[in-house]
């Protein structure tokens, strides 16, 4: 991946980062090594300071005949110069010791730091100077030429360590906004490829749960959302296809062959019959179509009054009960909402869904099964559990037969239109319930309830008094 | 002949409207535009009016309604809309309509719904006994008699009987029956109302007696005394 330019990588907010850190731990290290350098020149200098001192002392407690007889003493045994002591007349001509004038600045009790030749070379000496009673000036020094080369090495290593750290900070920084960049492009890449259409295609995550793949992550639940809703658009587009362009194929066909063949108004007659059959089939499922579609725009919440959902359960029953008389299904309905079942919601849009479900429940329920309605309360949440002995929606097609138009294999013999559940989805939704599709063993159970809202005491319970009876029964 | 105004503004589809009233023995007048509507409903009198719920030029199917109310056309007005969301209804209905049908509907389901609403005025509602032919109920002992005999019907049974018994020899659609007998308002496109009305025609022609419920086109019922 060579393809990082420098103009890129300056860019990136790693390397920014990067960089900022090493200014901050560059800063730091100065400041450390700063106080490291002076805590030891400073430890150095008091040391010979001290030492300074002390043999002034000496020198100057002395009468001056022993005074000179000790600085002959410490000649004999300096033989380098290296500390040299000197006598000094008032006027700074040497008397005694090895150095021959007096070096300036003048005696003042303090240390200070002058230059002697030494073998040709200028050496850095560091001297304390007394004025005697007598006038004369007694100087006591030390070579301390090594100490300065040690502090100008402790400032080389400094230096230089520095240098390695910067180096080294550019570098990781460089390396690292390399790193983001490459992954950067990798992600606008598999974008660019998305955007061209293929839409199975994910952003790449490195599984190291950092923050971009944190981000990558929820792009990838958005990516797949939008593949679904696609999946849908396209699965209506489809069903309208079907189940618009049959009919209207038929239709066609059928006025067609009319128009060639038929001789008589009885034949005449028969095909616009046909033709008033293929219609209505064709305005059913475009009825039915934009009825979705309004319940789920929401518009009709306008509508909404306190409704008795046990009163409309109860008509459910009646209603359909012939139905399942007659089919030698038997239809039961509990009420155990402990007495109050008032909600807000629109009656009719209820009716319609409660039925569907009790439609489809024994529309499959085969002859000797039963299906149960049951209106569920929880807190202040009521809930509506339709449940039937029939053969159930397999786990993986409890999903898809909320689709639009989507029909189980097993229905695909049974009359309707394919909206019926996602027509209960939307008017579940409209009431801020929740479509639950689940295995009853045997048969199924389709649940209309506010999920997450409050647990449900009654579910667990009354789905084993339930589903027990339902087993041994058959 | 009961006369009815249709208020459409798409002329050809008002066209069809009044063949198909005109097929059931209606005189039928056309508007189409609902400051026609107003003054052809306004100066003549009307048994029914079928009013299109939205119409060019200003003056909408609602803002007919109310006018022709607030002047006293006591007239009954089924609206027409394409629009079939429930609140709609409720407004069509709260601004003086007294039944709503939503395009596309079928021709069969308008004409039945115009001769109920043109029926209602003409018969007094103080009746207590119902016959047609050898049927007869008691509104107030609610007692069903076929031929003389008894019949035991369910409460729901009973209310689908009466409302049939009261439009006699006319159609009356599933919906209308759904919607009049359980009270709820949407297309129901089940067999379900076949199978309450298979249940009450047995139990009224119990005992090989002809029947009186007979089907319409495979959309409605009509009720008449067996010939």
């Amino acid at each position: 991946m060579s393809s990082v330019r420098l103009s890129d990588l300056r860019r990136t907010t790693s390397f920014r980062l990067a960089l900022l850190f090493l200014a901050l731990f560059g800063a730091a290290s100065l400041t450390l090594f700063g106080f490291l350098y002076w805590q030891t020149a400073g430890y150095l200098q008091s040391g010979t300071d001290e030492w300074l001192a002390r043999e002034l002392a000496g020198l100057v407690a002395a009468s001056p005949s022993q005074l000179i007889e000790h600085l002959n003493e410490h000649a004999a045994r300096d033989p380098e110069g290296d500390r040299p002591f000197a006598l000094f007349d008032a006027a700074g001509h040497g008397v005694a010791g090895k150095v021959a004038n007096l070096p300036t600045p003048s005696p003042s009790d303090r240390p200070f730091e002058f230059r002697l030749n030494r073998r040709g070379e200028a050496v850095t000496f560091r001297g304390l100077a007394h004025r005697l009673p007598s006038g004369d000036i007694v100087l006591v020094s030390q070579n301390v030429h090594e100490m300065h080369e040690f502090r100008e090495l402790l400032i080389g290593a400094m230096a230089w360590g520095g240098l390695l750290v910067l180096i080294m900070g550019l570098a990781g920084a460089a390396v690292i906004g390399a790193g983001s960049v490459r992954r950067i492009d990798e992600v606008a890449r598999a974008i660019e490829r998305i955007v061209n259409g293929n839409l199975a295609e994910r952003l790449p995550t490195r599984g190291t749960a950092g923050d971009l793949d944190r981000l990558v992550d929820v792009v990838n639940g958005m990516l797949d959302d939008i593949e679904r809703l696609m999946h849908e658009v396209k699965g209506v587009s489809d069903g309208i296809a079907h189940d618009l362009r049959t009919p209207l194929t038929r239709l066609l066909a059928g006025l067609e062959r009319a128009g060639r063949r038929a001789a008589s108004v009885d034949e005449f007659a028969a095909a616009v019959d046909e033709a008033i059959v293929e219609t209505k089939a064709v305005l059913s499922t475009f009825g039915a179509m934009l009825r979705i579609s309004e319940v789920e725009d929401g518009a009709r919440r306008t509508g909404f009054t306190t409704l008795d959902l046990a009163a409309i359960a109860a008509d459910v029953r009646d209603f359909y009960e012939p139905l399942a008389e007659g089919k030698g299904v038997s239809f039961s309905l509990k009420d155990e909402s402990g007495g109050s079942a008032k909600m807000a919601g629109d009656p009719s849009l209820l009716f319609e869904a409660i039925g569907n479900l009790v439609d489809n429940a024994i529309k499959f329920t085969p002859s000797g099964g039963r299906v149960t309605l049951r209106i569920i309360r929880a807190n202040e949440n009521l809930g509506v559990i339709v449940t039937d002995t029939g053969p159930g929606i397999p786990a993986e097609e409890r999903e898809a037969v909320l689709r639009r138009f989507y029909r189980a294999e097993r229905s695909r013999h049974t009359p309707g239109s394919g909206l019926g559940l996602s027509l209960v989805a939307a008017v579940a939704r409209l009431h801020g319930l929740d479509l639950v599709i689940e295995d009853a063993k045997p048969g199924c159970r389709v649940t209309l309830r506010r999920e997450g809202a409050s647990s449900w005491p009654t579910l667990a319970a009354a789905v084993t008094q339930d589903t027990l009876p339902a087993a041994l029964g058959r | 002949m009961a006369r009815v105004l249709v208020v459409e503004d798409d002329v050809q589809t008002a066209a069809e409207i009044a063949a198909a009233l005109g097929d059931s023995g209606f005189d039928v007048d056309c508007a189409h535009t609902g400051r026609e509507g107003l003054l052809k409903a306004g100066a003549d009198t009307y048994e029914a009016i079928v009013l299109d719920r939205m119409l060019p030029g200003g003056v909408d199917g609602l803002t007919v309604l109310s006018t022709l109310r607030t002047v006293g056309v006591e007239a009954p007005v089924l609206i027409l809309s394409a629009l079939s969301a429930v609140d709609e209804r409720v407004r069509g209905l709260r601004a003086g309509g007294d039944d709503y049908l939503t395009k596309p509907f079928e021709f069969l389901e308008l004409t039945a719904r115009i001769e109920v609403l043109v029926r209602r005025q003409a018969i007094p509602r103080r009746d207590t006994m119902l016959h047609v032919g050898d049927l007869e109920i008691d509104l107030l002992s609610r007692e069903v008699r076929r031929a003389g005999r008894l019949v035991e019907l369910l409460p729901r049974e009973y209310h689908l009987l009466e409302y049939l018994m009261r439009q006699p020899n006319q159609v009356v659609t599933r919906t209308m029956l759904f919607e009049e007998v359980w009270g709820y308002h949407y297309d129901e496109r089940t067999n379900v109302i076949d199978v309450h009305i298979g249940k009450l025609r047995r139990k009224l022609d119990e005992g090989g007696l002809p029947t009186l419920i007979y089907t319409v086109r495979s959309s409605g019922y009509v009720l008449r005394a067996a010939e």
